[in-house]
């Protein structure tokens, strides 16, 4: 027993080692493919990781000579990146802004943003100018817009993050003016939270919401102009806070990157886009 | 204390016993509540996450790449990038954080103004919040010395961050080493390496050990560091030199991200910390083991 634990350590480290490496040759690309070859980065949008991660997937399955590495990090940082030529392409959640003229923006799925409440919340809709008034402080306690004698928890996005940008730029408010109880990061969290606070009220994706409320999550969704939230809404175009999925590029792409965005927007991942409780674009 | 030692002192002595008696046994009760309360949080914890996530544990799980965005599938790479960045950081940063210790305990004892100015950087670099260490990584390994989203840029970056907590605690081992020892070896006219090697290190072991298992624990846990170094990537890595996704990421990003991930971020929480109590047991083990051999042999 006397060098007992180091064996064992060192048996330990060598398995590990061989598996790395057999998988490691088996996404060798010695494999015969099409003659495409090579590697892409994309980093950026945490909401659009995760999908771009399984269309990275299946890409890779059909080029086994290509690596597509995905990273996050949220939208401003798929931009910047992009612009930087850190990433070869940039995710983001939102349309490109007037003054990013220098970029390109490939929009493979649309999302919706739904204001969402606790499923307790008797109030019943809330117009634009409510929602407004409430994000800005001007509106505090519920019974001020028919509901129960309680104050109002605001929770609102982090700094960054492009579902605040849409919903400050539908919502025509300045973030300095929002009186927030609560800054949240990615969806789920929003979702946690508001289910966690009868008082709560925060917009998260229409598409994580809607899992969430038919897995009986305590939380309600809440029709904008009258149109209810939902992805059929979202896909006809009638639902008035909805926001593309883009890939961004800057300048010329590499055929590799050309061909990962092509099939991005190709009705090869359909299913994938649905699966991640988006809406596939139409084409 | 022999009984009866104190008995004739009359009823004043009978009364202050009295009092003694309820005092100790006041602190009794409460040393006990607190570290039953301790305990209990973990067991909480630890019962929360085992009755969330059981039943998505299978050997598939260990083993398999995930599918769906973590939804179905395993977590088979997320263990493997874990332990290579696990094993960079402690390669990198132990003989380092001995080194410095060593330096800090030995050779700057007095407190000169170098080893004010190391000790105190030190404490300051133990209280930065990880995600400027993650950001710092970022800008120095992934793109100033060009490594990319690696393995090996997320391990340099754990390094950086778990440096501080081993070299401190390896320098209150090694003080406490009685002068003593340091003076017989001088008498005995042993050299310094001699010192060092046979006595100082092994009888300074038990605080390299804390070092490391709180190391090994912050790294662990760590997703802040790692999201901007080690990446997002969760194929299983081929190289130092791939991007790999840790299991803390991988539980961030099912709880946070992913529409009903909830369950498979417990089963994994249950991975990463059944790997953290073998790992600690692991590093207590060997170091224990070297102790022994270092003192017998000498």
């Amino acid at each position: 027993m006397r060098y007992g634990w180091g064996a064992v350590l060192l048996v330990v480290f060598a398995g590990v080692g061989t598996y790395v490496f057999s998988h490691g040759l088996q996404a060798d690309p010695s494999v015969p493919g099409d003659g495409l070859r090579g590697r892409l980065v994309l980093t950026g949008s945490s909401t659009v990781a995760p999908l771009a991660g399984e269309i990275a997937k299946r890409f890779e399955q059909l080029h086994p000579g290509v690596r597509v590495d995905v990273q996050t990090g949220g939208s401003s940082r798929g931009i910047a990146d992009a612009r930087r030529g850190t990433a070869d392409i940039g995710m983001a959640s939102r349309a490109l802004k007037p003054k990013e003229t220098d970029l390109t923006s490939h929009t493979i799925a649309l999302d919706g943003i739904s204001i969402i409440l606790h499923s307790d919340n008797p109030s019943v809709a809330l117009t634009d100018e409510q929602i407004a008034a409430i994000y800005t402080g001007k509106i505090a306690k519920w019974n001020q817009v028919g509901g129960p004698d309680a104050p109002i928890t605001v929770v609102n996005k982090a700094e960054g993050r492009s579902t605040l940008e849409l919903f400050l730029h539908h919502f025509k408010l300045n973030n300095e003016d929002i009186h927030a109880g609560i800054v949240i990061g990615d969806n789920q969290q929003g979702i946690l939270t508001v289910a966690g606070d009868p008082n709560a009220i925060g917009y998260v994706s229409i598409g994580t919401a809607s899992y969430e409320v038919s897995r009986g999550t305590k939380i309600r969704m809440m029709p904008m102009k009258g149109v209810e939230p939902s992805l059929a809404n979202v896909r006809n175009g009638t639902f008035p806070l909805s926001r593309p999925l883009n890939l961004v590029t800057h300048g010329e792409v590499s055929q590799v990157a050309a061909a990962f965005i092509a099939f991005a927007q190709s009705p090869q991942v359909h299913d994938l886009v649905e699966a991640q409780y988006f809406v596939p674009i139409a084409r | 204390m022999p009984k009866g030692a104190i008995q004739p002192a009359g009823s004043l002595a009978t009364w202050s016993r009295g009092r003694a008696d309820w005092s100790d046994r006041a602190v009794a009760v409460v040393v006990w509540l607190t570290a039953l309360a301790v305990t209990g949080v973990f067991v909480w914890i630890l019962a929360d996450v085992l009755r969330h996530g059981v039943s998505g544990l299978s050997w598939g799980f260990l083993i398999d790449g995930p599918r769906d965005a973590g939804r179905a599938g395993g977590i088979g790479p997320m263990i493997v990038s874990t332990l290579l960045v696990l094993m960079v950081c402690l390669a990198v940063s132990a003989p380092i954080g001995v080194g410095t210790a060593v330096w800090l305990a030995e050779f700057a004892r007095g407190g000169g103004l170098l080893g004010r100015l190391v000790r105190r950087s030190l404490d300051v670099l133990a209280g930065v919040p990880s995600i400027v260490f993650g950001l710092f990584g970022n800008a120095l390994f992934c793109i100033y010395l060009g490594m990319g989203f690696s393995i090996l840029s997320g391990g340099l970056t754990l390094s950086c961050m778990v440096l501080p907590l081993l070299i401190r605690s390896c320098e209150a081992g090694l003080r406490a080493v009685p002068d003593e020892y340091r003076r017989a070896a001088e008498a005995l006219g042993l050299s310094r390496s001699a010192v060092l090697w046979r006595i100082l290190l092994p009888a300074a072991t038990p605080g390299l050990v804390v070092g490391l298992v709180l190391g090994v624990g912050r790294a662990l846990g760590e997703t802040a560091a790692l999201l901007f170094t080690s990446g997002y990537v969760d194929r299983m890595p081929g190289s130092l030199m791939d991007s790999g996704r840790t299991l803390s990421v991988h539980i961030y990003d099912l709880a946070m991200n992913v529409p009903g991930g909830q369950s498979r971020a417990y089963a994994t929480a249950i991975v990463l910390i059944s790997l953290l109590m073998i790992v600690n047991t692991l590093t207590c083990h060997l170091a224990d083991r070297w102790l022994h051999r270092r003192i017998t042999r000498t």
